[in-house]
């Protein structure tokens, strides 16, 4: 039924993805810890103000309340604006943009952002309540079978062929849970590097880490942190990816290994 | 070479010759509307450029925007000037120097400033729509207001990105509004006065009799339709049901969201509907570009509409009737368990957001989007940027019945360039264009050339035959479809590649030429 489409192996999968929430909220998530707030509290206008900006320039793929719209992920649960407690990195992140998660940069006032931010937190603070409107808690997902999930792990999912639950991820059920846990199970963006060995025309063959691929232009950077591109058509070259196993997964999976798996990871304490 | 190619093209073209004379573009005077003509073809009868030369094309011009919004509209050319626009913004740009001649900036409003689609011309008059859903008209010469007209309530949760359609004196106008439980409305603007003409609904307005939508609200025709004069029937893709995800508080199939839908544009009234996807809980409008195509199938001319939808669904219908002729996947797809009689695809019920998750194909943003296919008459090519995606569904009963209703999260997708054979689905060659979701459309030119932009910012121009590129530029995403339009004997192809935009053409000197 399913019109089956050729994977091809290679791509900067780790560098870009497809715009999602998880590609830039799941990532801070790993990489950062709670810190207490301590800012100072809002006024109702600052508020409103931010509400009015934030409506009308992110309310689409952030929606309207921040917890998430079309495209864009749930600000509420976003550990970015859960550590900027000074909203520095909120205001670096608009000035830049990541177009290549399809966020365009922002030019806005001053006030306005700070107004933003204080919007975003109080989003957030209110978002924390029970029964928030699009959140997915770890209870939520606790539908697999452990036992099935570790059989799946070693045997038909092949899992086994890259990662050990003594290994890598041992205790990693202690570093990520629920929904969390479960996005990288299922694409675990830039968490391992692509390498590529570019071989020039002289027979000179380089490796590194795949900085950047397309139809026209290959970038590594080598092992002395120096950046280096070749047009493809002047070199071959050979891209070992160990995220397009699991692109080739999500084919495979049914929702009940899914969880199962899922189950098994949890286990992982 | 000009000449030979279009004596070959006339030949190949014969059996389209029906279609072709009647209503396809004149690109000559210029791209005067969203799709460049009625049919939604997006395919141009330019000449100049060729698979020999295009390699040869070189920048005329590239106008910068200033603005840190993406062009995500088609640039409009009339009368030796192009239209572009963002939201809040049109600017009036000469076609031969990017010479700013006026530029209009909206007031400050509180709607979604997601994209804009483009400009609709009338006579003298600019229409331009506005994130606060209003409609507002612009002197050609000044980019003065003329008129502001409410198109519907943004207090509401409408807004509009939609790039007009004119037919004759009918100006047809779509909003959005996925975040709140809205009806499906589209208005038909007298384009001299801003007066209302009338209103569709796609799904009925508070206080309608009966429950033909079984509960659902949504279904908004955001995008730009098509029109066949013979039939005096307009074309349009209706939005996806609200609340999104959730399912169960809109048992049924929800007519007519996510549906193409066929309306008399003088009286606003149905003729028939097809529903692309009954009863969506993934957000997969059917408001792609309704492609007009006269040719043979099964052995006899007809009369077709085909779509690549959202859902991963290519669909072929009988435009007069609304009858399916052919459906079948030009992307991934895991959602549905097969295609009822009707030619629609049955959705599986385990594929539903759930609570503790489902995996589906295609993800939210779907099989593709609102960028441009492009159909080419010789070959027989529906040329689509495809997207195979993974995403993950959640619904629970605390995430409500009201907008949303649920989450999902993108897991992982791809683009492809996919040539679909329209007699019978099939992918006749493909293109790989990179991780991520391209935001690119498509055009074809008669010389058997393809315009579209990868996920890595290139502008690609392929031969139409085979997919193989044949050209191409760095200028950064590309969010419209390339448009092509001839001006002083020299064939421009015009493309937005970030906030700016690009005009390339042969070299004046060009022995081609």
């Amino acid at each position: 039924m399913a019109n089956r489409v050729q994977t091809v192996p290679e791509s900067r999968a780790a560098l870009i993805t497809v715009v999602s929430s998880f590609s830039w909220c799941a990532v801070f998530v790993v990489l950062s810890t709670p810190v207490a707030g301590g800012q100072q509290a809002p006024t109702a206008e600052q508020l409103q103000a931010g509400q009015r900006v934030f409506v009308a320039q992110c309310g689409f793929c952030h929606g309207r309340d921040a917890m998430g719209g079309e495209t864009g992920p749930n600000l509420t649960r976003s550990a970015l604006v859960r550590d900027d407690t000074t909203g520095d990195r909120i205001r670096a992140l608009l000035r830049e943009g990541r177009t290549d998660k399809g966020m365009p940069a922002f030019r806005l006032s001053d006030a306005d952002v700070t107004a933003m931010i204080a919007f975003i937190h109080d989003q957030k603070t209110k978002s924390e309540s029970p029964g928030a409107r699009r959140s997915v808690d770890p209870s939520d997902l606790q539908t697999g079978d452990a036992a099935r999930g570790r059989a799946y792990f070693n045997g038909t999912g092949r899992c086994a062929t890259c990662h050990s639950a003594t290994g890598d991820l041992a205790g990693v059920a202690n570093r990520l849970q629920g929904l969390e846990l479960l996005q990288r199970m299922l694409y675990p963006s830039k968490s391992r590097a692509a390498t590529v060995s570019v071989t020039q025309r002289g027979g000179e063959t380089v490796t590194g880490t795949l900085a950047s691929r397309d139809e026209f232009t290959i970038a590594l950077t080598d092992a002395t942190g120096v950046y280096r591109s070749w047009r493809t058509s002047d070199v071959t070259f050979t891209v070992k990816n160990p995220l397009d196993a699991h692109v080739e997964q999500l084919a495979k999976y049914t929702d009940d290994d899914m969880h199962d798996v899922l189950a098994f990871l949890q286990t992982l304490r | 070479m000009c000449w030979r190619s279009s004596r070959r093209f006339a030949r190949a073209l014969a059996p389209f010759v029906f279609v072709s004379a009647a209503i396809a573009q004149d690109a000559a005077d210029g791209w005067r509307t969203y799709h460049g003509d009625d049919t939604g073809q997006r395919h141009s009868r330019l000449s100049q450029v060729t698979p020999a030369n295009v390699h040869q094309m070189t920048l005329v011009w590239a106008f910068a925007t200033g603005e840190t919004a993406q062009i995500k509209g088609t640039p409009i050319v009339a009368n030796g000037i192009v239209y572009v626009t963002t939201p809040d913004n049109v600017w009036a740009v000469d076609a031969r120097s990017a010479r700013q001649i006026w530029r209009y900036t909206y007031p400050a409003n509180e709607g979604f400033h997601i994209g804009h689609r483009g400009v609709a011309i009338y006579k003298n008059t600019v229409y331009f729509t506005t994130p606060d859903a209003h409609l507002v008209a612009l002197d050609a010469h000044d980019g003065k207001v003329k008129w502001n007209v409410v198109i519907a309530d943004q207090k509401k949760g409408y807004w509009s990105t939609n790039a007009p359609l004119l037919i004759r004196d009918h100006l047809i106008v779509g909003v959005a509004g996925d975040f709140d439980n809205l009806p499906g409305m589209l208005k038909s603007i007298d384009p001299e006065t801003g007066g209302t003409q009338w209103v569709f609904y796609s799904t009925p307005p508070p206080g309608s009799p009966g429950n033909p939508s079984d509960g659902a609200t949504g279904g908004q025709m955001w995008m730009t339709g098509t029109y066949d004069p013979r039939l005096n029937l307009l074309f349009v893709g209706t939005g996806n049901p609200t609340p999104v995800l959730n399912g169960p508080a809109r048992q049924g199939d929800n007519r007519w969201t996510d549906s193409i839908v066929a309306i008399n544009p003088d009286t606003g009234k149905l003729a028939w509907g097809f529903q692309a996807t009954r009863h969506d809980t993934h957000d997969w409008d059917a408001a792609e570009v309704p492609v007009l195509v006269d040719a043979p199938f099964n052995g006899a001319l007809a009369r077709l509409l085909l779509q690549a939808s959202r859902n991963g669904y290519f669909y072929v219908l009988d435009r007069e009737t609304g009858r399916s002729l052919l459906t079948r996947p030009f992307a991934t797809t895991n959602w549905a368990k097969g295609v009822d009689q009707d030619g629609r695809p049955i959705p599986d019920p385990a594929k539903e957001p759930a609570r503790d998750g489902r995996l589906v194909a295609p993800d939210e943003s779907g099989g593709t989007n609102y960028r441009s296919p492009s159909f080419d008459p010789a070959s027989g090519l529906l040329v689509v940027s495809a997207h195979d995606a993974y995403g993950i569904y959640f619904f629970k009963p605390d995430h409500g019945a009201y907008g949303w209703a649920g989450a999902d999260y993108g897991v992982y997708g791809k683009s492809v360039l996919r040539a679909i054979d329209y007699k019978t689905g099939e992918i006749r060659w493909h293109h790989e264009l990179g991780d991520g979701a391209s935001g690119a459309g498509v055009l074809t030119t008669a010389t058997g050339l393809t315009f579209t932009g990868d996920t890595a910012g290139n502008v690609l121009g392929l031969r139409t035959s085979d997919g193989k590129t044949l050209w191409h530029a760095a200028i950064g995403r590309v969010g419209n479809s390339p448009i092509t339009y001839e001006l002083d004997g020299r064939q421009f192809v015009l493309v937005g590649g970030g906030s700016s935009l690009y005009a390339w053409a042969l070299p004046e000197s060009s022995a081609e030429r």
